[in-house]
């Protein structure tokens, strides 16, 4: 009987808190919104999941304890090894063609990334985070998942799963976040305008863009490299034929895993003592003021555009919403609020897919000035 | 580091990604112009039907050029 009690005394049972039954009901939450409402399901389940190790008493699943997933997280956050590996997936999934057909829509790419500059202001001169900390909150406006974690993980490390589920959870709510803004901040005639098809373009330049955006933006910026310069890889893999097997490796078997992983890793930084705090409630507050400011800002720019654009060049402001990442949910949100809104007269899904994919190259090169001047 | 210090910080990163897209932006616009799309003469459709018109209105004639006069 002693020795029935005495190893009672030394489970995980009594070792548990109240803070591990909450974390067990976030956790719960996470799965459920990934099992049920589709919501991000490929890093909600194993972030939720994560969470649900890292609250196991004695287990040492946590990602700072001794066991195998801080030896993951060590060796794949702290290095910054995964989010770059995700970077390179997401290369040889994207088609750049509908941003190269409209170079213009690089700049909306850029406006949209306004909401990173309002949520890391809001974050030090309202809330009191350090510039660190706020520079990683803020990058949650960039709506991109690895390039949070990535920022997250070197600059304010102790809060890493608050912004990755902040990031995730907000990019999934792309559709419920963005309509109302694009409704408050366009006319009706703005969103009637329907845009010509873009440029075709050539297969040497599809080509040369990889190389030369990877040379630009990191010798530009070099604390980007490591994104850019993996999402150009993996974008050469793609528009390269002879290297077919290695692009569908790239963006499909080894994007899985990393992002299993590195999901897995960044819910098991969520113990109860380093997740159940204020500043989780107000991370999460400062990601919706992120998005929202992101999304304002393309659409506000392209507006700013449309004033010095001739008729029949302008473009809908719309799509500037689009500028967020998020790819392609963000693109598709405006295409089908603006068919809705011009009873399917208008789809300007390939336009919006110009700044989405602007986007990702904005919000990694946002994150790497922080990381040169913050670090 | 000051808020201040901050808002240099944020203020340069907003203008890096203008300035990094503007300069992607026009780089490419110059690579769309130096290599453009090889525009295609004919659409094989386009003389598909030609030759099958024509050898419907004077059978036994061989199509061996189609040129577009714009």
């Amino acid at each position: 009987m002693d020795t029935a009690i005495k190893l009672l005394e030394h489970s995980g049972f009594a070792g548990l808190q109240w803070s591990n039954w909450v974390m067990f009901a976030v956790a719960g939450i996470l799965i459920y919104l990934a099992v049920k409402k589709n919501f991000e399901p490929l890093l909600l389940i194993p972030i939720g999941f994560g969470t649900l190790l890292a609250n196991l008493p004695l287990a040492e699943m946590d990602a700072h304890g001794n066991g195998i997933i801080a030896l993951i997280y060590d060796a794949g956050v702290k290095t910054e090894l995964l989010p770059p590996i995700v970077f390179l997936g997401i290369g040889a999934l994207i088609d750049f063609r509908p941003l190269l057909g409209r170079p213009i829509t690089f700049l909306l790419g850029a406006a949209a990334q306004l909401g990173i500059i309002v949520a890391a202001l809001c974050a030090a001169y309202i809330l009191g985070f350090t510039p660190k900390e706020a520079a990683s909150i803020g990058i949650i406006g960039g709506a991109d998942g690895p390039t949070s974690i990535f920022l997250a993980s070197q600059l304010a490390p102790h809060l890493l799963g608050p912004i990755a589920v902040a990031a995730y959870s907000y990019m999934a709510l792309v559709p419920i976040i963005q309509p109302p803004i694009l409704r408050m901040l366009t006319t009706h005639k703005e969103r009637a305008i329907d845009m010509p098809q873009a440029k075709p373009v050539s297969k040497t330049a599809v080509l040369l863009f990889p190389i030369v955006c990877g040379i630009i933006a990191s010798l530009g910026v070099p604390s980007s490299a490591p994104l850019i310069g993996m999402l150009m890889f993996g974008n050469l893999l793609r528009e390269v034929t002879a290297t077919e097997r290695l692009r569908r490796t790239a963006g499909g078997a080894l994007v899985d895993i990393v992002s299993m992983f590195l999901g897995l890793v960044v819910g098991a930084t969520m113990d109860g003592a380093s997740f159940l705090r204020p500043q989780t409630l107000m991370i999460l507050v400062l990601g919706a003021v992120a998005f929202s400011f992101s999304t304002a800002g393309g659409i506000l720019f392209a507006k700013l555009l449309n004033l010095f654009l001739p008729e029949g060049k302008r473009v809908n402001p719309c799509i500037g919403a689009a500028g967020v990442s998020a790819v392609p949910m963000a693109a598709r949100v405006v295409q089908q609020f603006v068919s809705k809104e011009t009873e399917g007269r208008v789809n300007p899904l390939m336009p919006a897919m110009g700044p989405n994919v602007a986007g990702v190259i904005g919000s990694a090169v946002a994150a790497g000035v922080f990381l040169t001047l913050l670090l | 580091m000051e808020p201040l210090g901050l808002l240099t910080i944020c203020v340069s990163a907003l203008i890096s990604v203008f300035l990094l897209l503007s300069l992607l932006a026009l780089v490419m616009r110059l690579i769309l112009a130096l290599f453009p799309v090889p525009v295609q003469v004919t659409d094989s459709a386009i003389v598909a039907a030609i030759v099958s018109a024509a050898q419907r209105l004077y059978p036994g004639t061989t199509v061996t050029k189609v040129e577009e006069v714009k």
